[in-house]
């Protein structure tokens, strides 16, 4: 189930070995009543360079905890999640990490935010320059360049606070519900963006969502969590072919069937969470 | 006793700063209206108050707006009152900048060190329970009945304010920011000065702005306690010999002071906070 197998009919991951192996990790919390509770157990996967990966599972399930534990804001309670063959301890700075809300700086202009990655070292100011005003044309910003966060509307925010996670290439790119609060037309016109951008650059990414028809229409494979204590409950393969056209991906060959097989298993962990 | 801050224009807590612009926009046709209205109100006091001393009330109780006008203007004549002005600015200047950033850095340093909040935090909230005025005759025994012991009062009177303020600041503030810096490889001088500080800063800034009246005051006492020049000691020594004008003057010249500090203040500020400002937003149509 963990072991997973080259996509068929999709583009061949740029690396063979996997990225990020998530090993036997468990984590738990104090309650304020002082029990534990448990939020993942035993979780093993590993993830291929290049790689499109969306887990969903129901809410609470500890998705976002699992980001988390890979991006290193907080420890594992037990197990180990390797990242190109070393271990994450403390902040993993190899990923990029898009977090639910927006969270730009707010006190920082739109290109700030987006170039705020950029180390000072190892950029002159010419190719911050550079890849700042690349990466804001990407996510169709020009023009609000000197724009604060508070001055954008909830999809402009939300595409800037991508391309800051884009803009200094980490090989990985977290990203957790990113497109949760928006409505429905945003957020495709943000998924197909989101593609078109990934098909050039071609980092890690993992997503995780809530939105099966999201979950299958973005991904190479989909993780799929157990009700909490999350656990993993499958990992399947989505053989659509490549570049997707998300606004008619019903129609394309292989959805249906994929999201067929992806409600099945979902249908499960809801009624466990129903009771 | 007189207290400068009933006269200065009194702002607790900063009006945020997002609701400005569009506030004046929509405000500014009646603009001039309500300036008429506040120089009929102000006009029509003093006029009152003018009419009243000698008619109605001993003039040397409540002097008169004319009385206070030329002795201002007297007194900046013969340079005394310019030189109890610069003492007490003085005070100010240095007490003021001190007690403020001394305040903020310990506000910071209990915002990260989780151990040196618990250690600390009962004693400065019971240090903060005494009323600080009453230390003042302590600091002229300390720091003699010179420059310093005034100092020292300002200090004590800032201090506390901004250290609330900035500590408050750092326990509200989102740790996402944090993390999402340090994400992003950023750390250090630079996680303070270009992360943990502007996300605090309107905490900051609010501390700022309600302890320049406190710092007027922390100057003021100390001079009424013991003092040889200053304009606490000029008011003092003025309602001493019933030069009920001269004692005008006095609060007058602490209402200036108050407002042109507040003033600079609020302009930093301003343009510190300008990303809070919100003046238009734009949707996108998909």
């Amino acid at each position: 189930m963990a072991d997973l197998m080259p996509n068929p009919g999709t583009v061949a991951p740029l690396q063979t070995d996997a990225v990020i192996r998530v090993e036997k990790v468990c984590k738990a919390f104090y309650t304020p009543s002082r029990e534990n509770l448990d939020a993942l157990i035993d979780i093993e996967l590993s993830i291929h360079g290049g790689e499109f990966i969306t887990v969903v599972g129901p809410s609470g399930c500890g998705k976002s905890t699992l980001l988390r534990l890979i991006a290193g804001f907080s420890p594992c309670s037990s197990g180990r999640i390797m990242f190109q063959g070393e271990e994450v301890r403390g902040l993993n700075t190899k990923v990029g990490y898009v977090p639910q809300e927006s969270k730009l700086f707010p006190w920082l202009t739109v290109e700030e935010n987006v170039g705020f990655g950029l180390d000072s070292k190892q950029y002159s100011r010419a190719d911050r320059e550079r890849q700042v005003s690349q990466f804001v044309h990407l996510a169709g910003l020009a023009g609000f360049e000197k724009y604060y966060p508070a001055q954008l509307s909830g999809g402009m925010s939300k595409r800037a606070s991508i391309v800051r996670a884009l803009v200094y290439e980490p090989p990985v790119i977290l990203m957790d519900e990113p497109f949760g609060p928006l409505d429905a037309q945003t957020r495709m016109v943000l998924q197909d963006e989101l593609l078109k951008i990934w098909e050039k650059k071609r980092q890690t990414i993992i997503f995780v969502t809530h939105d099966l028809v999201e979950a299958v229409a973005l991904a190479d494979q989909v993780v799929v969590m157990t009700h909490r204590p999350g656990k993993i409950r499958d990992v399947l393969q989505v053989p659509m072919s490549r570049p997707r056209n998300i606004f008619e991906i019903h129609r394309q060959g292989g959805f249906d069937e994929a999201y067929g097989r992806l409600w099945n298993i979902f249908r499960h962990e809801l009624s466990i969470g129903a009771h | 006793m007189s207290d400068p801050t009933i006269q200065a224009p009194s702002r607790p807590g900063r009006s945020k700063g997002a609701v400005r612009p569009t506030k004046h926009a929509v405000v500014s046709m009646g603009t001039m209206g309500v300036n008429l209205a506040r120089v009929a109100i102000i006009g029509g006091f003093l006029l009152l108050w003018e009419i009243a001393s000698g008619k109605w009330i001993e003039p040397f109780l409540v002097s008169s707006p004319s009385r206070i006008f030329l002795s201002l203007i007297s007194g900046y004549r013969d340079g005394d009152l310019l030189q109890h002005t610069w003492v007490t600015f003085q005070e100010i200047a240095i007490g003021f900048p001190i007690g403020a950033i001394s305040g903020i850095a310990l506000g910071y340093a209990f915002g990260r060190s989780r151990l040196l909040a618990e250690i600390f935090e009962p004693i400065i909230i019971a240090l903060n329970g005494i009323p600080r005025t009453a230390l003042a005759p302590l600091f002229i025994v300390w720091l003699g009945i010179g420059l310093w012991s005034k100092v020292g009062v300002v200090f004590l009177l800032t201090f506390f304010l901004n250290f609330f303020n900035t500590y408050t600041g750092m326990r509200q503030m989102d740790q996402e920011y944090v993390d999402l810096a340090g994400l992003m490889g950023v750390k250090g001088w630079k996680l303070t000065f270009k992360v943990i500080l502007p996300a605090i800063s309107p905490y900051v800034f609010t501390g700022i702005r309600t302890s320049i009246p406190f710092a007027v005051i922390g100057a003021i006492v100390g001079e009424f306690v013991a003092a040889t020049e200053g304009i606490g000691f000029f008011i003092r020594m003025s309602a001493g010999i019933f030069k009920t004008a001269d004692v005008f003057v006095g609060i007058i010249v602490l209402m200036i002071m108050v407002i042109i500090i507040d003033r600079i203040a609020e302009l930093i500020e301003r343009r510190a906070l300008r990303w809070q400002s919100q003046t238009e937003h734009i949707r996108i149509q998909a």
